[in-house]
């Protein structure tokens, strides 16, 4: 009991540690949303209409208040599950904002991100139980696929797939022309969303399943040499009682480790797939709030990040303390 | 607006699209194409005038997803679209060439002597488009409400049913633009129910007056749809216009080539990609907004560095091989800039007899080396110019990830160089040349200025080259300045004054005279190029672009009542 205690008070405190440089980093950083909003008028040749000069300062004026009292008005809004206004989506809640791209991501990137856990750790398990034969020429493959950049490769597949060949959309979450009203409680809606994601799940599995395979298959050679295999095969165990209960089951414990930290990461979302595909999700919101120094947004995205991370890291935490006693005892 | 049944539809939506990546390696799902391509229009014979069905014109004026409904004229981010599309102003000025205003929603307007009082006349018969008439009271509204609070007008009175007078405090020829041509007219029956008129999104039917009318928006796209009652029955002639949301620029490409985007304004380095298969027509026409290398230029207000010295300033904007940066770094694209800081062509009937029209596209490498001798440097042992222990030697800045800026700065070092003027290229992030910018903490960067989206170039005169509108290093700029050099200049002050008070274009061509010659003398910004703006269009299915010949708008499709305008005037073929 008194281990899952610790866990829990040491994840408190990261927790307020967390979300107070959360708060604190973006303010450190130079420029302001004001100046980054003039210029990216004037770079692309706009103008500043009347009405407009007066509204900028309203809208992206700085704050007069002290640092120490915008934290304390910072975990006040939080603590009611008040996230504040974006600036440069203005004036949209960044609670919805989040909301509307949260399931987005969490069910594209959250569901690829699966799908290749779970091919990577099969390919890898068998890769490395093959180990030396034909079987085992799928890793420099994979590490081939692991080193191509992802904006590269998911441009590549957009350049034949969608454009050249027009067997799947270019952009978007769903076809526009067929719902201009937005998503829709339809099969056809539903229809027009697989479709649009099948493009950048595969393309995310492609780039990411090479990781899996490396580490399980790695694993797996090392794990075929302990003793209890060794014992296992003296006992005449079935070879696919060997492969699966002693070696493989072992093998994916440091993949499961790092697998529960990866989906934590999922909430972040995929920057680079929702830049190339105009997919709706998290990540752009992100870059976009940085780029523009939209405080309230990146609070907001990197709030749900990071409890998300630590969330996922106290599970892993949990169960590794259920499933393996030294974890349990070491603290 | 995202309201919470429209999170529970993208729920579902996304949890659709999970299941579907689920089953994505056995074989695509079967929905049948993306988004119903538009009907080929060659087929449906020849261009038939008054054709009145075809297909929806889908524009990328620049927005990125997600979409936040907001048709507020009074908001900074509202959608490209609200203005022009939806709201209109009382004329049409067109940024592309010279002309006179066409009338919109005023008819006629005339100055008194004095350029105290414009009177102004509103069109008969115009609706908003929730069925109520357009009324001088309407217009009044539109002067005065709390978010427009034009600092320099006095009162807007009703002259009678048709005409508004408008009284200033001072003369306000020069606000012409501003007050006819990017003010625009909203409904006070609507507008005045709102508590914060900056902060409402009128994302619900908003009531303009503008050839289009919001038909819906989603966190992706949003389309409006012609106005059966505007004003002019000759237009708009196309039903339905699509804004897409799209991230990046090679996704619009492929969206052109695709045949899936029919009209935008974007770079590409290449415009052949795009335009081969002859579906698509292209122009090109300069941005009003002037590329320069700011120079914190004015030691009085702070500024230090070698760059303070006028005779260094000169000296590198002479050697530098404009050509050379345009071909390496811009792709060729951009076209070189007066010295004056008015627009090339569009601006040259202002430009003093004797200053030049354009600066030099090769280097001068025996000038600079000149003016440098003249103003006593010597060259030192290194190879470069000193004057009293001062090399002549500085920085220039450029924003990390913008290439061309980037390649520019590395061409300038070794250009500089063969005239004895050492340059340092440096790399900045964004955030930090905001910063830089507006305290005045720099020596040179590579950036831009507003220039005047009309004829006449006393708005980048007064923003940028005036005392008034800069501060001293140390204090950042207010919203309006852009005297990013601390350029100070009596003799400039003086004739903007000048300018301001005069609708005689006589007197305003001696005054803008003045200002050019101390500017070409002074260069506190190192004049360098007008970047191009490239403008894709569909010419399979649509008519009425503007072209080389006929630059009836400039039709960037971000630009709001340029673009708006245009596709008011497009026909199906």
């Amino acid at each position: 009991m008194k281990y899952y205690l610790r866990r829990i008070i040491f994840y408190l405190i990261t927790l307020w540690a967390a979300i107070s440089l959360n708060f604190m980093l973006p303010r450190l950083m130079p420029g302001d949303a004001r100046s980054i909003f003039i210029d990216k008028l004037m770079r692309r040749g706009g103008e500043i209409t009347p009405a407009m000069e007066n509204s900028i300062d309203l809208v992206f004026g700085t704050e007069d208040s002290s640092l120490w009292e915008q934290y304390i008005r910072y975990w006040g809004n939080l603590l009611r599950g008040d996230l504040g206004i974006s600036i440069t989506k203005f004036p949209a809640p960044v609670t919805e904002l989040i909301a509307a791209a949260l399931p987005w991501t969490l069910i594209l990137v959250g569901t690829a991100t699966v799908i290749s856990f779970i091919l990577g750790v099969a390919l890898g398990a068998i890769a490395g139980w093959k180990r030396g034969t034909a079987a085992d020429a799928i890793i420099p493959g994979m590490t081939l696929l692991q080193s191509v950049p992802y904006f590269w490769l998911a441009l590549i597949f957009v350049a034949y797939f969608a454009v050249q060949f027009r067997l799947f959309p270019i952009i978007g979450g769903y076809s526009l022309r067929d719902f201009p009203a937005g998503p829709e409680w339809s099969w056809a809606f539903a229809q027009s969303a697989m479709y649009h994601a099948v493009l950048p799940a595969v393309t995310i599995i492609i780039a990411s399943v090479g990781g899996w395979v490396l580490g399980m298959r790695n694993m797996m050679v090392s794990t075929l040499s302990e003793d209890y295999v060794v014992t296992a095969e003296a006992k005449g165990l079935t070879r696919g009682r060997i492969f699966t209960w002693y070696a493989a089951r072992n093998a994916a414990l440091p993949s499961m480790a790092a697998f529960g930290i990866t989906l934590g990461f999922v909430v972040a979302g995929s920057i680079v797939m929702e830049q190339v595909f105009t997919y709706p999700g998290i990540g752009k919101l992100m870059i976009n709030a940085v780029q523009d120094k939209d405080y309230a947004l990146m609070q907001g995205v990197f709030l749900v990040i990071t409890v998300t991370v630590l969330a996922a890291n106290f599970i892993m935490d949990l169960i590794y303390g259920l499933i393996d006693p030294r974890a349990r005892n070491n603290v | 607006m995202l309201t919470k049944s429209s999170w529970k539809r993208a729920a579902f939506a996304a949890l659709v699209a999970g299941v579907m990546g689920l089953s994505a390696c056995s074989g695509s799902g079967g929905a049948t194409g993306n988004g119903s391509e538009s009907p080929a229009g060659g087929e449906s014979s020849a261009a038939t005038e008054g054709k009145t069905e075809g297909p929806v014109l889908a524009v990328f004026a620049g927005s990125q997803t997600p979409i936040v409904a907001n048709f507020n004229p009074y908001s900074p981010t509202l959608l490209p679209g609200t203005l022009g599309s939806i709201y209109e102003p009382l004329f049409f000025y067109n940024k592309a060439d010279v002309g006179d205003p066409i009338p919109l929603l005023g008819t006629e307007y005339e100055w008194s002597e004095d350029g105290t009082s414009l009177k102004i006349g509103i069109r008969e018969g115009a609706k908003w488009n929730d069925g109520t008439d357009l009324t001088v009271d309407d217009v009044i509204y539109s002067f005065t409400n709390d978010a427009v609070s034009m600092d320099y007008l006095a009162e807007a009175v009703k002259a009678d049913d048709t005409t508004v007078e408008l009284k200033f405090k001072e003369p306000s020829f020069t606000n012409e633009y501003a007050i006819l041509g990017s003010t625009y007219i909203v409904p006070k029956h609507v507008f005045e129910k709102e508590a914060d008129l900056v902060t409402f999104t009128n994302a619900d039917a908003p009531v303009g007056t503008g050839p289009f009318k919001l038909s819906n928006v989603t966190d992706a796209s949003y389309n409006v749809v012609k106005n059966e009652n505007y004003w002019d029955p000759e237009r708009p002639k196309i039903n339905e216009v699509q804004y897409l949301g799209i991230d990046g620029n090679s996704s619009a490409e492929s969206l052109f080539k695709a045949g899936q985007l029919d009209y935008s304004t974007m770079f590409v380095p290449d415009p052949t990609t795009l335009t081969a298969d002859g579906r698509l027509g292209y122009l090109r026409l300069s941005s009003p907004n002037p590329l320069t290398i700011l120079t914190c230029s004015n030691a009085e207000l702070g500024c230090e560095g070698a760059q303070t010295d006028k005779a260094v300033r000169q000296a590198f904007s002479k050697v530098l091989n404009r050509d050379e940066i345009n071909e390496k770094a811009y792709y060729g694209h951009a076209s070189l800039a007066a010295p004056t800081f008015t627009l090339p062509e569009r601006d040259d009937k202002w430009i003093k007899d004797g200053l030049p029209k354009l600066v030099d596209g090769g280097a001068d490498v025996e000038g600079a080396k000149k003016i440098l001798e003249d103003a006593g440097y010597t060259l030192g042992s290194d190879g470069i110019y000193a004057k009293d222990g001062q090399r002549a030697s500085f920085t220039v800045n450029s924003v990390e990830g913008w290439s061309d800026a980037n390649a520019a700065a590395e061409l300038m070092v070794s250009q500089a160089k063969a005239a004895g003027i050492e340059v340092k290229a440096e790399t900045v992030t964004l955030d930090q040349y905001t910063e830089d910018r507006q305290v005045g903490d720099y020596e040179m960067i590579i950036s831009a200025l507003f220039g005047t989206p009309i004829s006449d170039p006393y708005t980048i005169y007064r923003n940028s080259f005036t005392t008034d509108y800069t501060t001293p290093v140390g204090t950042p700029l207010e919203a309006r300045q852009t005297n990013f050099a601390r350029y100070s200049n009596p003799v400039v002050d003086e004739a903007v004054q000048t300018a301001a008070q005069t609708n005689d274009e006589a007197v305003k061509k001696e005054a803008y005279g003045k200002i050019m010659e101390a500017i070409v003398e002074d260069v506190p910004y190192i004049p360098m190029f007008h970047g191009g703006s490239q403008t894709f269009y569909n010419q399979v299915d649509f008519d009425g672009w503007p072209t080389e010949d006929d630059k009836y708008a400039f039709p960037a499709s971000w630009d709001a009542l340029q673009a708006a305008y245009v596709m008011s005037q497009l026909t199906y073929k």
